[in-house]
């Protein structure tokens, strides 16, 4: 991808010259552009036999990952790590795998959610996931540092409904926190700010804080009255208008730094199957550009749900089924296995788009990218047995240098933890375990 | 040695056939521990009676609820992140979890349907600013408002908070008109969680050990999300003001009242919408090469196909189930009529749906609806197996187990010289599989007549279909049945059935899951039912006069945070 031609050609971005791109609070700061966290998740597992990169890091054959030839040195592919985890909590294969993955914490006992595990005559309901995520932490930690205009960035493609197999962030656990799903919205909601004179936008602050301030008032006495369960309901609902609150206060600093995009938004059709690809892209396009304009540190994209059944009706398939179907298929499967194959290179397409984006805008004498550690999850290693075991972890971006990127590792069944120690270790806010202590010693080594 | 479609890793398979081998799963809550006693007002009124926790609005109720307070009629609430669903419903009150997003967008509705509102700002005010002076004007509106937003009659410091944004707004340089102000207050109302949740504490003199009923305020809001998803109309809120919402009588006779008005329907299309699972019919795709007469349009005539029987059954027919079950009509335009052929005996012309009469040897009720037999169905077959477990799930509120992680399962591959049922005769003769696959696949062949899109079939692949198939381990309608017409007149007449229905209702209405406690008034729900015919409607009035919705425990101020 061409440094400069950020958004491909269906966006013209006004920048007057890409260091610019610099956001200046951080500028300020830290004289550096900061560090930046993106996880992306694809569902139902991978092609798991075709999924390493060869010795030598050289992709442009490879069967799923040629479009991401020119990022291999800035990858590291990681075989052999394990949602171990997710073999000690209750929960069928696809929700330990989605509630597990950034907490490392085992599912919440609970009467909410029944089906997989749901065996009869003894019927085991589970909740929601038990610890709050990575990226949640990490969002927390950087706010003690900088208000950013989101305290972090969920965005979601057609993720839909809202349960423990379609939650990956949590603020805590019991906590989850749903992804944004729809395009336009998201539009106004992250730039439209750009578009407003200083006064206008001075104007909207003021009268926000002043509802508020209002909504807030109002509420003490009502609170008072409710029993200790509604109250922490409440609680959280205050808690979350408190922080809105402080973050009106935060401007972007726009014109200079970063634009309104230009991109391509799938109208009110986003939640069709077919509108997925178009969705996906217009997602990517403007969190590339929140980052680019530093709207947030912390931010993710999350493709589908767990058990996703998105149909592939734009690449090459054999059998006319959804993912989660196609996924169950008995390995020696041809058809299915082909199906598979494509849309796992289909979903590599997508990320490899993303890392376009993201190296293409300069920042100082990196890219964004560079200072950026983009993690490719999933639930699970592979769709037919549910293993959680082997997940395909990919990283892109070596976090400002702190990742030794252009590597493949075998770590021969390290816990999932250890990752996510190493994450918060890559974005200065180490912890020596997270979620459950015995699955996450240290960091994972020979990232570094 | 196990077909080739299926692999078993580890002990899978031993889970699954032990695991559908004893008692089946009731749904959580069909059957409570029976309590004994009937209920009447003599009785100890601390039975039946729970906690009503908080529970804020969904986007159904937000959405019709700012219709009812300021005519918007956009749907505004649809931007918000989707309710989390359990238990098949997704107006739980232990489930609807809030979220910085949920709260951001709450801020960003509020402000579009506030601007919207004061675009008639003469309509909406109760006063002339310019006669009655704008500080007056202003109370005027704060009072009125306030109370249908709060759904209750506001306290003098809420009224002084609301009137100091107001002065806030006129004394603010860009802002300063009468207008603005108003704006405000509405905006900061719909972000209040006074009007996002519904919070009905109770009265705070206990009538019995610690057992409290609702105010009349408090009545009339539960009267109304309960029967209209939407916020109480003028006559209940003249009955709130009265306290006229005291006595079984009073709420029975407004119960009457509310369940007449086009507002129930909409709450009757959304319990069938959820109950039936009728948003898969949004996204079902067939096999144009086995099934050449399907195509996306379909859809939405399927769907309206069954929530207009529903509505009319409900509303204008005889109401009762044994009629959504076993009707020899339905409704349809021409396009959905000509889809249906033969089976349909009335010509029907244009796309409007009027009422059909069907064959009655082919068509009974719901369950042979084209919309349900396509949703519970392969692409470019049936499904028996989907189709049993739908009846005997959502039906028959058993719990049935997914089959376990590590099993690698298929489908049968298209056999042009067997007949589905005969392939899945082989798959459920597994030992492996037929534990589970015994309870759902027998009642799925009952229905082989429909094929994958729910036409009429008399052969398959060249042999006769045989729809017959042998019901087991139910509470009373154990026996071999020959196709879904006569299986259908044996559920509408089954008690299981019955009672899985209202429990299925107490659910949705009372927005949370039943439990022991709630036994007495299960049984109450059940006898009414009974007694009416299994009139839904007396079902749902009915649903205003149990303890479990009458009555509540005390709140608790000590508890949780005291500790």
């Amino acid at each position: 991808m061409l440094k400069g031609t950020i958004f491909g050609g269906t966006v013209a971005i006004g920048l007057p010259m890409l260091d610019a791109m610099l956001p200046r609070r951080s500028a300020a700061q830290t004289g550096t552009a900061p560090k930046r966290i993106v996880f992306w998740f694809t569902a139902n597992g991978t092609r798991q036999d075709v999924w390493s990169p060869p010795a030598n890091m050289d992709l442009s054959g490879h069967a799923l990952h040629a479009s991401l030839a020119p990022f291999s040195q800035k990858l590291i592919f990681l075989d052999g790590v394990d949602q171990s985890i997710a073999y000690d909590s209750i929960g069928d294969g696809h929700q330990t795998g989605m509630a597990c993955l950034l907490t490392n914490a085992e599912i919440l006992p609970g009467d909410l959610f029944c089906e997989g595990s749901c065996d009869a005559g003894n019927e085991q309901y589970v909740g929601w996931g038990g610890g709050q995520s990575v990226d949640q932490y990490l969002a927390a930690e950087i706010e003690k540092d900088v208000i950013t205009k989101f305290k972090s960035l969920e965005l979601g493609v057609q993720v839909r409904s809202a349960s423990v197999w379609s939650r990956m962030s949590y603020a805590d656990a019991d906590k989850p926190v749903p992804p944004r799903e729809d395009p336009n919205q998201n539009f106004t909601d992250f730039f439209s700010d750009l578009d407003s004179d200083p006064f206008a936008l001075q104007l909207i602050q003021r009268r926000r804080k002043s509802v508020l301030d209002a909504v807030m008032e109002d509420h003490a006495a009502f609170q008072q009255g409710l029993g200790y369960e509604d109250k922490q309901k409440l609680d959280k609902h205050l808690q979350s208008i408190r922080d809105l609150e402080t973050r009106l206060a935060v401007s972007t600093n726009f014109g200079e730094a970063c634009a309104t995009p230009e991109l391509e938004l799938p109208g009110g059709g986003y939640e069709q199957n077919d509108m997925y690809p178009i969705t996906g892209k217009a997602q990517m396009d403007m969190l590339v550009m929140a980052l680019a304009c530093d709207l947030t540190r912390v931010a993710s994209l999350q493709w589908s749900r767990s058990v996703s059944n998105v149909r592939f009706n734009w690449v090459t398939q054999r059998l006319d089924e959804g993912h989660h179907g196609l996924s169950h298929y008995d390995d020696n499967n041809a058809d299915s296995q082909a199906d598979l194959l494509e849309i796992n290179k289909w979903y590599s397409e997508q990320f490899a788009y993303l890392l376009g984006l993201m190296d293409g805008i300069q920042e100082g004498e990196n890219t964004l990218l560079d200072n950026t550690v983009v993690v490719w999850v999933n639930e699970l290693g592979k769709g037919n047995t549910h293993t959680r075991r082997d997940i395909p972890f990919m990283l892109a971006g070596s976090c400002g240098g702190y990742f030794q990127t252009g590597q493949h590792l075998d770590l021969g069944g390290e816990p999932h933890g250890k990752l996510l120690v190493s994450l918060t270790h890559a974005l200065d806010k180490p912890v020596s375990t997270f979620g459950a202590p015995q699955y996450s010693q240290g960091p994972l080594s020979g990232l570094t | 040695m196990p077909p080739q479609w299926i692999k078993t890793i580890g002990l899978a398979a031993a889970l699954v056939s032990s695991a559908c081998t004893g008692a089946i799963g009731r749904g959580d809550d069909a059957r409570p521990d029976g309590g004994g006693d009937t209920v009447n007002d003599t009785i100890a009124k601390g039975l039946c009676v729970v906690d009503t926790p908080i529970r804020r609005l969904t986007r159904f109720e937000y959405n019709n609820t700012v219709r009812d307070l300021l005519g918007d009629t956009t749907n505004p609430a649809d931007v918000l992140p989707p309710e989390e669903e359990v238990a098949g419903f997704n107006n739980q009150a232990a489930a609807l979890t809030s979220s910085d997003l949920l709260i951001e967008q709450y801020m960003k509705v509020a402000e579009d349907v506030s601007e919207r509102a004061v675009q008639n700002l003469t309509g909406l005010l109760p006063c002339d600013p310019a006669l009655d002076g704008e500080d007056a004007c202003a109370l005027s509106f704060i009072e009125s408002f306030g109370r249908r937003a709060y759904r209750r009659v506001l306290s003098q410091s809420e009224i002084a908070r609301f009137k100091s944004l107001f002065d806030w707004a006129l004394q603010d340089a860009d802002l300063g008109r009468f207008k603005d102000g108003i704006q405000l207050v509405i905006e900061a109302a719909l972000q209040s969680p006074k009007f996002l949740y519904r919070a009905e504490l109770g009265e705070e003199t206990p009538i019995e050990g610690d057992i409290v009923p609702f105010t009349s305020w408090e009545m009339a809001t539960k009267l109304s999300y309960m029967l209209w998803n939407s916020m109480p109309d003028d006559e209940l809120f003249a009955a709130a003001e009265a306290d006229a919402l005291r006595t079984k009588d009073q709420i029975k006779a407004q119960a009457v009242r509310m369940i007449e008005d086009d507002k129930a329907r909409d709450v009757i299309r959304n319990f069938h919408t959820q109950w039936l699972m009728l948003t898969h019919l949004d996204s079902v795709t067939k096999d144009t090469g086995v099934y050449p007469t399907f195509r996306g349009s379909l859809r939405p005539l399927w769907k309206e196909e069954i929530q207009a029987f529903i509505e009319h059954v409900i509303m204008e027919g005889d109401g009762s189930l044994q009629t959504l079950l076993t009707a020899d009509y339905s409704f349809m335009n021409e396009e959905l009529a000509a889809f249906y052929g033969d089976d349909v005996l009335d010509s029907v012309t244009g796309s409007e749906f009027r009422q059909v009469q069907l064959d009655p040897a082919r068509r009974a009720g719901l369950l042979s609806t084209a919309g349900l037999m396509a949703t519970h169905a392969n692409l470019n077959q049936s499904s028996p197996v989907f189709r049993g477990k739908f009846v005997r799930e959502q039906l028959m509120c058993d719990t049935l187990p997914l089959p376990p992680n590590d099993l690698v399962i298929e489908p049968p591959e298209l056999d042009p010289n067997k007949t589905t049922k005969e392939q899945f005769e082989e798959i459920g003769a597994n030992p492996s599989c037929s534990g589970c696959h015994a309870l759902m696949n027998p009642i799925g062949f009952i229905f082989e007549h429909y094929d994958g899109v729910g036409l009429w079939r008399d052969q398959q692949n060249g042999k006769d279909i045989d729809a017959t198939g042998e019901v087991v381990q139910t509470e009373d309608i154990d026996g071999t049945y020959d196709g879904a017409v006569e299986l259908a007149h044996a559920l509408a007449e089954s008690t299981q059935v019955r009672e899985c229905v209202s429990s299925q209702w107490f659910r949705f209405a009372y927005n949370r899951t039943v439990t022991t406690e709630d036994s007495c008034s299960l049984e109450q729900l059940n006898q009414v039912f009974a007694d009416s015919g299994f009139d839904i409607k007396t079902l749902l009035v009915e649903l205003t006069q149990t303890n479990a919705f009458l009555y509540r425990r005390a709140v608790d101020l000590d508890s949780g945070g005291a500790q």
